[in-house]
């Protein structure tokens, strides 16, 4: 093949792709649109909305927390049986998101572990905490793989001189690796908080579809489907996507490629 | 600065560490006060971890390091403070030089007032002071190394470890650091222990060197001990000893001789039996007449033009390989084919034992 016709075989293809992303996307949008003034005026869609929020920000928050001392401990550490551990933690990425939850449901709703924490009040099955939980397991692993990555790119030998310089390990990571992955992070973030705020399967399994009581975005939007309001449906699945394009292009403004800065992506 | 630094020997005894395939292996080792150190040795033959376990990166499989009477061994790197030069100078690349070198004293929580003093005298010794604003990427190579020693110095080490500081660099900005290395030392007393694979870098900075090779301490003594004096085959070859053999030692008239070819060389030594010889190629005489003492006829095969000098490959029986400098080949004019003798002192023969 030809260079010409390499690149016009490239462009072609790179060409549908986008066209076939922006029919799917832009016929949600032309038809949502109209309807989200009124919408946005219903107590159930902006119940919804709410809920979505908070519970993406906390399950992004504690994704950050708890990934980032196993992605360390698998970038830095060489410990025995740390490649099973690091594909056992790749475990829920792999998995359907509803074969997620219904791991989830079995743990926390049929088990005496289950049982001990709901008889302490942490009760996951049907209520708030659970769909964080569900998008918490879910996106875990993505995190994880996204800043082990960043790490391992960041020279071990920055972190020996900082410690020759006076500082702890914990310092070290402070000063001199967390500024280098910095955008890796907030890459990271976004990337978990847009797929948190869209997770369906694992929440639905876990948390129910409870309106006004587990009813998520997407949650809301199956519930519409499923009862035949149209006018609802469009304009929740038209908030979703304005949302998704808004932070995209806040990142994009603050320096942030997504999948250009991300190694491991 | 000078006064304020340690005078206590750091010692390693019995050290041991393995790391991967590579081990370190069983190291005994004393480095003096104020002395520069130079091990040296091939890639891969264990130069860096040694210098990370010096510095207390890696905890040991076995033995102890010891800094004067305190045993430093269980000591995280922290808490030692030896300095570190990376052989890419492992510089901060989110930090502005300034921040670079500062970064050390500002994790000591000094006043403002006593890092900016220490920032002044650091810089003017190492004439850096005007890209104080400029940030890792944008410094060549040189620059770059000048500040990864500022940002060590600045600490008053108790001991600076180089890592092949000077091999990233072109022969000029080399020679120019290499020079600038002894002064520093020379101005600050501290020890020095730099790591090279370049036998010309030690013999020109070492008080003393140590060949390391896949792990093992092969020989520590003067610099002029371990260049004319190998005491194994492998720091002979390392050394740029590039004739090495083997040879029963033979008594005659109460002289000793080694053969090389059919030929016989007188030796001193006091061994006896089967050993090694070495000679350095450039105590090798070529000459076009027989001269007295031990003298090999032989036939030119090759010569390799390196500037003010050439290498002569020789077959005397043997491949002897000879350096001739320029003023010398006028009178010898060397041609593949050419038939010569080569001259050896008894001194110049370094005997070792097998």
């Amino acid at each position: 093949m030809g260079s010409r016709l390499f690149k016009t075989f490239n462009v072609l293809v790179t060409s549908l792709v986008l066209l076939f992303i922006l029919a799917a996307v832009g016929t949600v949008l032309v038809r949502g649109i109209p309807y989200m003034p009124a919408s946005l005026k219903a107590p159930e869609l902006v119940f919804a909305i709410r809920l979505s929020l908070l519970t993406s920000i906390v399950s992004t928050a504690a994704c950050l927390l708890a990934a980032m001392p196993v992605a360390y401990t698998l970038a830095r550490y060489n410990l025995p049986g740390q490649g099973i551990a690091a594909n056992l933690l790749r475990i829920p990425l792999t998995l359907p998101p509803v074969v997620s939850g219904v791991c989830l449901l079995l743990l926390f709703g049929t088990t005496t572990f289950g049982e001990t924490l709901a008889r302490m009040g942490l009760r996951f099955v049907f209520t708030v905490p659970g769909i964080i939980l569900a998008q918490f397991f879910v996106n875990l692993p993505a995190l994880i793989t996204v800043l082990k990555a960043a790490i391992e790119a960041v020279d071990i030998r920055l972190e020996y001189v900082a410690r020759t310089l006076g500082c702890t390990p914990v310092r070290a990571f402070f000063k001199v690796t967390l500024p280098l992955i910095r955008n890796n992070i907030l890459a990271g973030l976004i990337l978990t908080w847009g797929k948190a705020l869209g997770e369906f399967g694992a929440v639905l399994m876990l948390a129910g579809a409870t309106r006004f009581k587990t009813e998520t975005l997407p949650i809301s939007l199956y519930l519409n489907m499923a009862t035949g309001d149209m006018e609802a449906l469009m304009a929740s699945a038209a908030i979703m996507i304005l949302i998704a394009v808004i932070s995209l292009a806040v990142f994009e403004r603050a320096g942030v490629k997504l999948y250009e800065r991300v190694p491991g992506l | 600065m000078k006064e304020r630094l340690s005078g206590r020997s750091l010692r390693l005894y019995r050290i041991t560490k393995k790391i991967g395939e590579f081990q370190l292996r069983n190291i005994s080792l004393e480095f003096f006060p104020g002395e520069y150190f130079v091990i040296l040795g091939p890639t891969g033959a264990g130069k860096t971890v040694l210098l990370e376990v010096i510095a207390g990166m890696h905890t040991l499989d076995a033995g102890e390091i010891w800094l004067g009477g305190e045993n430093i061994t269980f000591w995280p790197p922290e808490e030692r403070l030896f300095g570190f030069v990376y052989q890419d100078y492992a510089l901060f690349p989110h930090l502005s030089v300034r921040e670079n070198i500062i970064f050390g004293l500002k994790n000591k929580g000094l006043p403002l007032a006593a890092i900016v003093q220490e920032l002044n005298a650091v810089t003017a010794m190492l004439g850096i002071a005007h890209f104080l604003e400029r940030f890792p990427y944008t410094l060549s190579g040189g620059e770059q190394q000048r500040v990864a020693l500022a940002r060590a110095l600045i600490m008053k080490p108790r001991v600076l470890l180089l890592d092949e500081p000077l091999s990233a660099l072109d022969p000029c900005t080399k020679e120019t650091l290499q020079q600038e290395l002894k002064r520093l030392h020379q101005l600050t007393g501290t020890l020095y222990i730099h790591v090279t694979h370049d036998f010309e870098e030690a013999f020109f900075l070492a008080d003393r060197v140590g060949v390391i090779d896949q792990g093992r301490l092969l020989q520590v003594g003067s610099t002029v001990e371990v260049f004319s004096r190998p005491r194994t085959a492998a720091v002979a070859r390392f050394v740029g000893a590039e004739n090495i053999y083997q040879s029963e030692i033979i008594l005659r008239d109460g002289r000793k001789y080694v053969t090389l070819g059919e030929a016989l060389l007188q030796v001193e030594t006091d061994l006896t039996g089967r050993a090694g010889f070495s000679i350095r190629p450039e105590h090798i005489q070529v000459n076009s007449l027989r001269q007295p003492g031990n003298c090999l006829p032989g036939k030119v095969v090759s010569v390799y033009p390196k500037g003010f000098y050439a290498k002569v490959i020789i077959d005397a029986g043997e491949r002897l390989v000879a350096i001739i400098v320029a003023r010398e080949n006028n009178f010898c004019p060397l041609f593949p084919g050419s038939l010569v003798y080569c001259s050896i002192a008894a001194g110049v023969i370094n005997v070792f034992p097998l």
